[in-house]
């Protein structure tokens, strides 16, 4: 072997070391972008999950480099130049190479595939203490309740209260399609499967207000389903929210209008109803699109049927959506029921008469376009109760 | 001679006359090489027909509110129709079109093994794309190309039943195809070529046919159930009776991943093709790429429940991720064996070898993206958002419609006897590459970031991200009317050339362009190495071939 062979040898191994060191830095740098393409670590599990994607971007970033390197380099040094017609070299392969590129990508994916079996072993354990919460998503609104210790009443809320460090293990399920509970910023999603009940953990660690997003196409409102989840910074904090909802459920309010207000959006004793997911009534804040708006529901009632009640059109709405439909929209109103308490879709009439009874009052007016006590009548007459 | 390329008709045979009368593409006809155009036609069709809707879907989501749909149901529809017929109305009958075109010409065979059979396939196609896009007439579906029940059966119009029956037609046309292209590579491959001579194109078709006869089935399976749930009053996913939601998943993807293969392969071997060619050297680890497509294949059969990770039970997760990790190992095979294939060798900017290139660039991108996701733990936060949706655009448009491309500037010479015009070209692909990239990059970012696929309506700190992602997949689209233009007008008034313009070795290019009818006289004899660039063996075959099949304004000056 001359001295020419043994010094090309050793620039190309030169050049391989080069090589790589430039590749790793290159993919460290790319790693450190990783905070900036992901939302707030905001739960003990977002961390850990980081961690992880940190990783793949910098073998990734690593790998990407490396294949667009060598795509630029060969073009610039292996483009044939102007007038050359001649042929590459006769090469069919290298076993060497090909071994070593099939054995290093091979062990990357064992090495990544056991971290990343770690990780889930660590984010899925079940933590002491921790805080129940049932979920439940219904076509386009997420509801929480939590139960009173002591009442068979529960809490129910659109918003998802806890607070710093406190675990929690919410019990999942839906009342109609597959919907998926997505919280970016603790990095956690389930699917909710219709007839099944899914379980989803996390600790937050941050305090905040952070959305809730629907990951599963569930219809036309999809992409309006969120919801937040708010982490009090204390239990303290979250007890002063809790303790409030708690009385006004524990002392509901004497007036039908007034129950039926708190009912539209604190839920009743099925939790919480889903209305706010398709209409619109911007007395309460509600602004989806899929469902006719509300707000002045009373007037348009009394002229919707020749001849009919405001009472009976509203009554006859609610536990029957399909029998009026408003032109330009589907039946697409969850059917509600009075008779079997076990289903989800219950309704006792006594809830379906104080929601009447506060759909009467959005009036342009503000002035009750009903005559409450004329309901119960109304309903025995139709065969109701 | 300067009369030809003035010539009437569609393409130009060697004798002067037109290679494709329009009206070929309408007739029922047995030859396989019209076959395949009929396919190729047909999907382009399709291909325009999805892009429009995903230039509308891009339209809908510049802004966070709707405002081009009337309601989400709108909007549902249109992504729904957008997938689907990309998907099967477009990629899936492109590869076949490529494959009946291509793989009886490699193999030196005057046709398909069953002729009758191969025209049957394509004719279902042409009532399944109508019956999928009338359900607009009757309310079309909007579930998803996914369709998971019980949106699919209970909530969606009965577009969603005809799309359902649509599948149906061409689940039978896919494995109609597959069979015969089975049959005809196991049978019909000359004299003297053993499998591991045949050209990658041909492993890769033989391949992704193995998987088409074996998913196919489940898929047509799981629609029969869907349709019955729909029309029959049975409740297979009605959890309600007794039924099960997630029965339905398992079904489809069992079908549905490895149909990620049956899109992506054909082009896999595509590429081997239009690389060597283009580079003039020897593929580098023929063996390794044909057995990577076998294990692909095979692999892709264990690794369908990774698209359920945020539904599936949790203790089967690991064993999914575990094998979704492997599958990247073939793959990567794959992208060092073209990288090895290209180096050193004499690169020819073709505007087949940039697609190519641009191929390998932008699919190492997806590649990453798909291990990323295979891992649970950060699958259960990506799962079901744009960083999906940029990912298998990666791997469907970044891969094999990049490679359809590059072989439609490959082999539009051999099929119409005239060759694309490059500067054309190179518009289309600097285009097309720019815009992709800054359609799909931004897409992964918004989705890691917290925007969910599939909504019309989001959050408004999305507003910007979107914004570049739209006006980039406009760039993308009016890159593709530049291929249309390019192909209507190049058939007019391409350079004619002669048998093998890009001095290519394997069979097809050992006849005239277009081949006739029976597409070689005599039986051809193949070059022993279909990839043996740079040998004075190699060069004197092709010099041979050049002498036999000349190019119009040579044959008019001998």
């Amino acid at each position: 072997m001359n001295q020419s062979d043994n010094s090309n040898s050793l620039m190309t191994v030169v050049w391989i070391v080069v090589a790589f060191v430039l590749l790793v830095v290159g993919g460290l740098i790319i790693a450190e972008a990783t905070p900036l393409v992901l939302p707030p670590q905001a739960s003990a599990e977002a961390a850990q999950v980081d961690e992880l994607f940190k990783i793949m971007m910098a073998l990734g970033g690593s790998i990407w480099l490396l294949v667009q390197g060598a795509i630029v380099y060969s073009v610039i040094r292996f483009r044939a130049r102007p007038g050359d017609d001649s042929d590459g070299p006769l090469i069919h392969g290298n076993s060497t190479l090909e071994f070593i590129w099939t054995l290093i990508p091979s062990i990357t994916v064992v090495i990544l595939s056991i971290i990343s079996f770690q990780v889930w072993v660590d984010i899925t354990a079940a933590r002491d203490n921790a805080q129940h919460v049932q979920a439940r998503g219904a076509r386009f609104l997420w509801s929480f309740s939590y139960e009173i210790p002591g009442e068979t009443q529960t809490v129910n809320s659109p918003v998802l209260h806890t607070w710093v460090g406190q675990p929690v293990v919410l019990s999942l399920e839906t009342t109609d399609v597959n919907h998926a509970f997505w919280v970016p910023a603790m990095r956690i999603k389930q699917d909710l499967l219709a007839g099944r009940r899914a379980e989803a953990r996390f600790t937050p660690v941050l305090a905040g207000e952070f959305p809730v997003v629907c990951a599963e196409l569930c219809g036309s409102g999809h992409g309006g389903m969120q919801a937040s989840i708010v982490v009090h910074e204390d239990e303290e904090s979250f007890l002063a929210w809790f303790d409030d909802e708690a009385f006004i459920i524990l002392n509901p309010p004497d007036d039908p209008a007034e129950g039926g207000e708190l009912l539209m959006t604190a839920g009743g004793v099925a939790g919480l109803y889903a209305c706010a997911g398709c209409h619109t009534l911007e007395a309460l804040g509600w602004d989806a699109i899929v469902a006719p708006a509300l707000d002045g529901v009373a007037d348009r009632a009394a002229t919707r049927v020749p001849g009919m009640e405001v009472e009976r059109y509203l009554l006859r709405s609610l536990y029957f959506p399909g029998e009026f439909l408003v032109p330009g929209y589907d039946n697409l109103m969850p059917q509600h029921q009075y008779q079997d308490p076990e289903q989800a879709n219950y309704m006792p009439l006594e809830e379906g008469v104080n929601i009447v009874a506060y759909l009467c009052t959005l009036t342009a007016g503000g002035e009750s376009a009903c005559n409450v006590d004329m309901i119960p009548d109304m309903m025995s007459e139709m065969g109701m109760g | 001679m300067a009369t030809i390329t003035t010539t009437p008709g569609l393409g130009i045979r060697s004798d002067g006359g037109a290679a494709i009368r329009a009206s070929d593409l309408l007739r029922w006809t047995l030859d396989h090489k019209l076959i395949g155009l009929q396919y190729m036609a047909s999907s382009l069709f399709f291909f325009i027909v999805g892009g429009a809707m995903a230039m509308l879907i891009r339209w809908e989501l510049l802004t966070p509110a709707l405002d081009l749909m009337a309601d989400g149901t709108q909007y549902n529809a249109l992504m729904t129709m957008h997938g689907s017929v990309m998907i099967f109305l477009w990629i899936i009958p492109m590869m076949a079109g490529f494959g009946n075109y291509l793989v009886p010409l490699m193999l030196g065979a005057k046709d398909m093994a069953f002729p009758w059979l191969n025209a049957f396939a394509f004719w279902l196609i042409p009532p399944a794309g109508v019956l999928m896009i009338a359900g607009w007439l009757v309310g079309p579906p909007e579930a998803g190309w996914t369709s998971y029940p019980p949106l699919s059966t209970i909530f969606s119009p009965d577009g969603q039943t005809m799309w359902a029956m649509s599948l149906h037609l061409l689940g039978i046309s896919s494995i109609l195809g597959a069979i015969n292209f089975v049959v005809t590579i196991r049978n019909m491959r000359p004299e003297g070529m053993t499998y591991w001579k045949m050209p990658l194109f041909v492993w890769a078709v033989l391949a992704t046919a193995i998987i088409q006869v074996l998913a196919t089935p489940f898929l047509t399976g799981g629609l029969t159930l869907l349709i019955l749930d729909r029309v029959a009053g049975t409740s297979f996913f009605d959890p309600g009776s007794g039924g099960d939601v997630l029965l339905w998943q398992n079904v489809f993807w069992f079908y549905s991943h490895p149909a990620v293969y049956i899109m992506i392969l054909p082009g896999f071997g595509m590429v081997s093709e239009v690389l060597s060619v283009h580079a003039r050297k020897s593929v580098f680890g023929y063996r390794a790429i044909g057995l990577s497509s076998m294990s692909i294949a095979l692999v892709g059969f264990t690794v369908w429940a990774h698209h359920m990770f945020t539904s599936l039970q949790p203790a089967l997760r690991i064993p999914f991720m575990i094998t979704s990790m492997i599958i990247a190992v073939p793959t990567g095979i794959k992208i060092f064996s073209w990288l090895g294939t290209i180096w050193g060798g004499k690169i020819r900017f073709t505007t087949a070898m940039l697609f190519a290139l641009g191929f390998i660039s932008l699919f190492v991108f997806g590649g990453i993206g798909g291990v990323m996701l295979a891992s649970v733990p950060v699958d259960i936060h990506l799962h079901d958002t744009y960083f999906v949706v940029g990912h298998f655009h990666f791997t469907l448009f970044g891969g094999s419609v990049f490679l359809i491309f590059a072989g439609i500037y490959h082999w539009f010479p051999k099929m119409t006897g005239r060759r694309m015009d490059e500067r054309l070209g190179q518009i289309h692909f600097w285009a097309a590459y720019v815009g992709f990239f800054f359609t799909f990059v931004p897409q992964h970012i918004a989705g890691a970031l917290g925007l969910p696929r599939r909504v019309a309506m989001y959050d408004p700190q999305f507003t910007n991200i979107n914004t570049v992602i739209s006006l980039a997949a406009f760039l993308l689209g009016i890159s593709s009317l530049v291929l249309v233009y390019n192909i209507l007008r190049s058939l007019r008034h391409g350079e004619p050339v002669g048998g093998n313009p890009w001095r290519a070795l394997t069979l097809e290019w050992a006849t005239t362009s277009p081949p006739p009818p029976w597409n070689f006289r005599g039986d051809p004899v193949p070059y022993d190495d279909p990839y043996g660039y740079g040998s004075d063996e190699a060069t004197a075959y092709l010099d041979a071939v050049d002498r036999r099949f000349p190019a119009p304004e040579e044959a008019a000056g001998a």
